[in-house]
This record gives structure tokens, C-alpha cells and sequence, in this order.
């Protein structure tokens, strides 16, 4: 599907240097039917560097928005008579209006952030790919029924078959397919650790303004707290605190708003550090601790999210959640 | 080898099957009673058929052919048995299973003989068990190197299996398995077909290509031996995808795959002496698809094609053809279930899919057309064109005009926009190539057109199997 012409990319350069318009839209798919992880994360992505960048833009949602794409890969966004996909072409795009988030960086700053951007590429999102087409239990519960969701039987059925058979040879070719879930989880681990030590205590990954890499670890961060299926649980303890803090402080960035999922969770993993660093934790609360450096949540919470006839409590726990979140 | 006896010494003789299939043919004696040279009328001279041999029968069944060759023991004089002959050869070279067909006439001898009876012997060849073969295609604008693959009578009653893989000249692939099986002595002569297929097709002026995979189950049947129907299911997913980068966004929009499924009745009534160059008669076809019972798209698309001819001189014809579609469209209906018009072998002097509505330069189609020709043909204009290779060509005088619109709103006032004609007339020639295709030059000159449409006034060469 890709199709890459000289003269595209020319006449692109070229005609791309006009201000950047008012009805700018961008194309992704259905958000609460359809979308999956991976193409989640790279459209909360896209939709919080260009609300940093106070790029104006409206999203719009269809069932054929990879079709659609010149890349085959959500989200696009159209300007103009351009059409442009992904994160780093925007970002590329962008640019060439005259809008960066990089322009107070030194070259190798922009080097290093380009490093841990294909870090999160070459990790987050074969693992969040393992996860959703490979790992058996999250592909029948979760991929199938949304990737087919939009349409007519069988082809729904076709659809997720090709697709699912396209993602396994990308994982493949990337020696990701032999691995097993929990090698997965641990290069995700490993992955999220070396992002927050990187970040350690500061607010952004450079300097005092975000970046591209914090718009690309915002969506990744928010895709996995919104994802669902049964390893979302062991995905979102790899989140670690300051990958926390560096979401929240996104969230007042880019004024995105959290789903009520991510609100409770981010709740309860605020109320347990907290309680963690208090001197008074009984026994029983430090057992149910993960790691030191991990967030954790206590397996009653999680349970909750992922069980769809547990409703009623999840509600209520949201609503609690809620106070408990004003007061943090 | 098998032979058919008739028993009954009356006339409403039944065929069954006498002797043994391995009975050698009875030697054929040539003692013909010397027929005076005088015209003889020969439905004055009384015949019965006593026995009928078809030789070289290996694989086909009896019963079939049995059937086939009943009517030759209607016959009552010696006329009506040459004709009913000529009727029965032709139905078992229609049968699609023989090389070859011989027919013999000849006074009968031996036990059982009635004096004034004949034995007619049909001599086939059948077909070998698998034929191969490359040829090259032309449609819609596209060359193809076709491999064939059939399988004639697999199952002995006239059964047979066609694949065929096609590579056209710009890279895409297509294939297509198909397995007929006609019912020759049901009434109505109905004959069943399932393909299952996949084609790749590229539209460079509405920029976008198509990948069809499908299958599609036809019967079709006669009701009197001019009107043809088809009653077919066609399920196909499609795969719509740009052609560039470029490609404009309203084109875009509707890439992605669907799911169609499609119940059509197409009736063709064909009074014409000839497909390609018709000299009087007239040809009327009506499509009519229901989309919806099932897949992604819903919507009814009706489709007529009619053609008049008329010979004015002796070589001269006069041609008249029109052509009328109508969508209505329920949901999902997308660029690729549009009409298109325009082109070398529709409303000549404009653009391929030129008329009507046009985003960026690109074609996308409408929901009503109308479209009209007139033809005025005669040979080439030298000595000896009426026969041999010349005989393919003719010289034509043609005028054009049409209409494709994309009404907004339904209704009468839909019908509004269909009042702005383009007219287009020139002259050219035109070749046949074999039975179902012709190819144009000609030079066009648009006479009336809007501004969005897309002319291509001077030269113009096109190939088609359907034409305006």
C-alpha cells in the first residue's frame, strides 16, 4: 500500500511551507468500537504533539482510516491538499511550517531524543504488537472482536486473519514472534526504566518544554492505562511512577482529557505511592507490593477493569476514585 | 461406441439402447439405388429412421446422447430426417464435448429393416480430457496474456471446468475457476455455472484500483431462442486503494475493503444477424442488481442497452444504439459502483470516463447516464474490401451524445440535471476481432460539452466488447 513518489515528495516540499490552516483533520479509527493498542498510541501520540504545538486540528473518525492512509498506518492528517501519516512525518510536516518543539535543542539533544523515540518503536510497539495479534488471550478477546467490528460478516473474520498473518511476519522478521510473554513484559521493563531514568525528576525529557518524544511516550503511556484484555494488568505495572508524574504533567499540557479507566487507575497508583511513603504501612499492604521502583496495583483494582460483569463495582470505584483524585 | 435401435415398427418410435456397446458397426453398404437426375421432391419421398449409431462415444454418457438424437425418430419423410439430422448435429456440437461430427444417411439392411427406413450414423470425436492453451485478451484497455486450462465433459453429460490465469501488461493478476453444467433436456435448456475469481483492475482517470476476489453463480436459460437470461448471486469482497499520492481525497475516502453481495437478472433479446457487424435486426439488454442481502453495500442498479439496425444501401447500415442507468443508492455504495461515461468506445471525443463529475481531475462517477449513437457504416472505401482480411474492417460516420449526473437530491428534479448533453461526431475505422470485441480509430470532434468534463478531441483509439 505504501506508495512514495520523487515528484510527491518535491511538490510536497515545495508547496508545504504555507501557514498552517484551519481545517487541518485528523483520521484515525473509531475510538470506542475499533481502535487497538498500537494504532491508540500512535494517534493519542500525533493528537498531543500537535495540541502542543497549538496546532489546531479536528479529529475525525472512520472504519477505513488505514485504507485511507498513504502509509497504510494510522493516524493521517489532512492539510490542505496534503496528506501525511504518523508521528514523525507530522513532526517533519510541521517543521516545514515552521512549527518545531526541537528548536531550542542542540544537535545531539535531537539525536538523543531521535534514539529513544525508535526506542519506544523498536520496543513499546512490537510489545504492544506481540500483544495484541500474538498473545492468544488478548487476540480473542480483544483484537478480534474490534478489528472486525466494523465489518459485515465474514469479512471481518478475513480481515483480522490478514492482518493478524501481516503483523506476525513484521514480528518475525524482527525476531519478536519466537519471544514469549514474558520476555515481552520484561523488554518492556526494561524499556520504561531506562525512559524514566532519562526523565528522573524533571518534567519533561529535555529542557523545561515538551517534544516529540513526550508526545510519543504520552500516547504510549495512555494507550496501555486505556487498553484492555488480559495483559493489560502486567503491562500497566511497568509503568513507573515518574512515567506517571510525566503523563499527568502532558494531560495539563496538551488539556486532553482522561478516560474514566485511566482516572482511576492513575488514582490508585497515586494513592498506593503515597501510602507506600508514609512510615505507617502494615505488613500486609507491603506484601502486596511489586518492585521499589514499579507503581503497583493491587490485583483487586485491576481484576475489576478487566472483568466486564463486575460493572457496578468498577462504577463505584471510579466514583470514589474521583474525590480521591481532587485531592491529589 | 453406442447404438440406438429403434423397436417399434410405428412411427412413435423410442430410442433405447440395443446390442452392445462394444457391437461392431454394422458395414456400411453402398449400393445407393441410383437417384435420377430430375428433382426429386424429397418431402415427397416417405422415410423412417430405424436405427441410429453414434461412433466414437468413450466417455460420454448414453443417456444424454440418447436423448439428444430421440428427435431424428420423429421424422416421417426424407426431408424432415436431414433437417432433424442437421437439428441433432447441432445440438451435439452445442453439447461442447466433440471435435468433430460426420454425419451418415443410409438405407437400413438387415433383421428388423422397414422397407423405407435409414440408419443414420453420427461420427464424433470427442475431446481430449484436458485442453490447454495461451491466448492474449483484450479488455477495457488492458492487454492480458491469458493462460487457459479446460477440462471438457469431466463427468461424461457435457460438465466442464475452466481456470484461467491472466497477467496483464500492467502487472496485475487475475484469475478465474469455473465449473458448467448444462441441462439439455430440461425445459427452458438451463445451464448452471459457479466461478470463483479474483481481478485486478486499475482505473488511472478516477485513480484508484480495484481487487476483486468473488464468486458468482449463474443459470441461464432461454425462453424463446432469442431471449437469453441470466439469474446470478455474486459475492466479492473488494479491496479499493489509491492509485498516488495525488490521488485526490474524495477518491481516498472510499479506499478500504467491502463486502457485496449482489442478486442480478440480466435479459438480452438478440434479433440481429450478426454480434459485431449487424446488418438489420435489433438487440435489447436489461440488467437489473439488487446489492444488500448480506456485505457492506446496499443499493439497486438497473442497466439498459438497446441497438437498432437498418441496411439503407447495400453495403450501407445505419446504426442506432442507447444506452440508460439508474443507482439508487441505500448505503455504502461506493466510487467503484458508480456509472462512468466517456471514452473511445461510449461517448467518443472525450476522455476515458471523461464526462461528468470530476474531482481534481479525476473521475468519480454518477448515479444516472444516459447515452445515444448513431452509426452510419460501409466498407472501406477500395476495390475488393468486401471480401477476405478486408472484410473485418469498416469505415464509420458516427455522432455521440450522453449525459452522466450526480443529482444531489432524488426525484424529478434529478431528472433536471440530465438535460446538459454532450454531443460529440467524427468518423473512423473500426476492426472486429473475432466474435466479441472491436477496435476503433477514429477522429472525434466534441461538439458541446461542460466545463468539468475532460475532451480529447483528434485521434482516438480504443478496444472494447461494448460499444455506443
Amino acid at each position: 500500500m505504501p506508495e512514495f513518489h520523487l515528484t510527491d515528495s518535491i511538490i510536497t516540499q515545495l508547496n508545504a511551507q504555507e501557514p498552517w490552516p484551519d481545517n487541518v483533520k485528523l483520521f484515525q479509527p473509531y475510538e470506542v468500537e475499533q481502535i487497538l493498542l498500537p494504532d491508540n498510541a500512535s494517534c493519542l501520540a500525533v493528537q498531543a504533539f500537535l495540541k502542543m504545538c497549538n496546532l489546531p486540528f479536528e479529529v475525525e473518525m472512520r472504519w477505513n482510516a488505514e485504507f485511507m492512509s498513504p502509509s497504510g498506518r494510522v493516524p493521517f492528517i489532512k492539510c490542505g491538499a496534503f496528506v501525511v501519516s504518523e508521528l514523525e512525518p507530522i513532526v517533519q510536516f510541521a517543521a516545514n511550517k515552521g512549527v518545531s518543539l526541537c528548536g531550542k535543542l542542540s544537535t545531539e539533544e535531537k539525536a538523543e531524543m531521535r534514539a529513544y523515540m525508535s526506542l519506544i518503536t523498536n520496543v513499546l510497539v512490537n510489545a504492544e504488537l506481540y500483544i495484541s495479534w500474538v498473545d492468544s488471550e488478548t487476540f480473542n478477546a480483544v483484537t478480534k472482536v474490534r478489528n472486525s467490528s466494523v465489518y459485515p460478516w465474514p469479512l471481518g473474520w478475513l480481515q483480522t486473519r490478514a492482518k493478524r498473518n501481516a503483523v506476525i511476519k513484521r514480528l518475525k522478521a524482527l525476531h519478536w514472534y519466537e519471544k514469549t510473554i514474558d520476555q515481552v513484559l520484561a523488554d518492556v521493563e526494561q524499556c520504561c526504566n531506562s525512559l524514566s531514568q532519562r526523565l528522573g525528576d524533571k518534567d519533561y525529557f529535555f529542557g523545561n518544554s515538551p517534544t516529540p518524544l513526550d508526545a510519543l511516550m504520552f500516547g504510549h503511556m495512555r494507550a496501555i492505562l486505556m487498553s484492555s484484555g488480559a495483559r493489560a494488568g502486567p503491562l500497566i505495572k511497568r509503568i513507573t511512577s515518574s512515567l506517571l508524574r510525566h503523563l499527568l504533567r502532558c494531560i495539563n499540557v496538551t488539556h486532553m482529557t482522561l478516560t474514566t479507566q485511566e482516572e482511576y487507575l492513575v488514582t490508585q497508583a497515586f494513592q498506593i505511592t503515597r501510602r507506600r511513603l508514609s512510615p505507617e504501612r502494615t505488613a500486609s499492604e507491603r506484601s502486596t507490593r511489586m518492585k521499589r521502583s514499579r507503581m503497583s496495583i493491587r490485583n483487586a483494582s485491576k481484576d475489576t477493569i478487566h472483568s466486564n460483569s463486575n460493572k457496578t463495582f468498577l462504577v463505584r470505584h471510579i466514583c470514589l476514585c474521583k474525590v480521591h483524585f481532587r485531592l491529589v | 461406441m453406442g447404438t440406438v435401435h429403434a423397436k417399434s415398427a410405428h412411427g412413435d418410435s423410442v430410442g433405447e439402447v440395443g446390442g452392445g456397446l462394444f457391437e461392431f458397426e454394422e458395414p456400411l453398404e453402398m449400393d445407393d439405388e441410383p437417384i435420377s437426375k430430375p428433382t426429386i421432391k424429397l418431402n415427397g419421398v416417405r422415410a423412417r429412421v430405424d436405427r441410429v449409431h453414434v461412433d466414437g462415444l468413450n466417455r460420454t454418457k448414453d443417456d444424454i446422447i440418447r436423448s439428444t438424437v430421440d428427435d431424428l425418430f420423429h421424422a416421417t419423410d426424407f426431408e424432415d430426417v436431414i433437417l432433424r439430422a442437421h437439428k441433432v448435429r447441432r445440438a451435439l456440437d452445442a453439447m461442447g464435448c466433440f471435435r468433430d461430427i460426420g454425419v451418415f444417411i443410409d438405407v437400413s439392411s438387415g433383421p428388423g429393416a422397414t422397407p423405407e427406413g435409414l440408419e443414420v450414423t453420427f461420427q464424433v470425436r470427442e475431446l481430449s480430457r484436458v485442453v490447454g492453451g495461451i491466448n492474449t485478451t483484450v479488455s477495457e484497455n488492458e492487454g492480458n496474456l491469458v493462460l487457459g486450462v479446460k477440462m471438457p465433459n469431466v463427468l461424461g453429460r457435457g460438465e466442464r471446468i475452466a481456470a484461467e490465469y491472466s497477467m496483464g501488461y500492467r502487472s496485475s493478476s487475475n484469475f478465474s475457476v469455473a465449473a458448467t453444467k448444462p441441462f439439455p433436456q430440461k425445459p427452458l435448456v438451463p445451464v448452471l455455472t459457479g466461478t470463483v475469481y479474483q481481478q485486478n483492475h486499475e482505473y488511472p482517470w478516477s485513480g484508484y484500483r480495484l481487487l476483486d476476489r468473488g464468486a458468482l453463480l449463474d443459470i441461464a436459460f432461454k425462453t424463446s431462442p432469442a431471449t437469453h437470461h441470466n439469474v446470478q448471486w455474486e459475492g466479492l469482497v473488494r479491496d479499493t486503494s489509491v492509485l498516488s499520492k495525488t490521488t485526490s481525497f474524495k477518491v481516498r475516502e472510499s479506499s478500504g475493503p467491502q463486502m457485496k453481495s449482489i442478486l442480478r437478472h440480466v435479459v438480452s433479446v438478440d434479433h440481429r444477424d450478426e454480434a459485431m457487424f449487424p446488418t438489420r435486426g435489433t438487440w435489447v439488454q436489461f440488467t437489473s442488481e439488487v446489492a444488500g442481502l448480506g456485505g457492506g453495500v446496499a443499493h439497486v442498479r438497473t442497466e439498459l442497452l438497446a441497438q437498432a439496425n437498418r441496411r439503407l444501401a447495400r453495403d450501407l447500415v445505419l446504426q442506432a444504439a442507447a444506452a440508460l442507468g439508474v443507482l439508487h443508492d441505500v448505503f455504502g455504495t461506493e466510487l467503484a459502483d458508480h456509472f462512468f461515461l466517456g471514452g473511445p468506445t461510449s461517448l467518443r471525443g472525450f476522455r476515458q470516463r471523461g464526462v461528468g463529475p470530476h474531482c481534481e481531475g479525476q473521475a468519480t462517477g454518477g448515479r444516472l447516464y444516459w447515452a445515444a449513437g448513431l452509426h452510419l457504416y460501409a466498407p472501406l472505401p477500395f476495390q475488393g474490401s468486401r471480401t477476405g482480411l478486408a472484410s473485418l474492417f469498416r469505415s464509420h460516420l458516427f455522432a455521440n451524445a450522453g449525459c452522466l449526473a450526480m443529482p444531489e437530491n432524488s426525484g424529478l428534479e434529478s431528472l433536471e440535471s440530465l438535460k446538459l448533453v454532450r454531443v460529440s461526431v467524427g468518423a473512423g475505422v473500426v476492426v472486429r476481432l473475432g466474435r466479441g470485441a472491436r477496435l476503433e480509430l477514429n477522429y472525434a470532434v466534441p461538439l458541446r460539452a461542460q466545463p468539468h468534463d475532460v475532451h480529447a478531441p483528434g485521434i482516438q483509439f480504443g478496444v472494447g466488447a461494448n460499444f455506443l
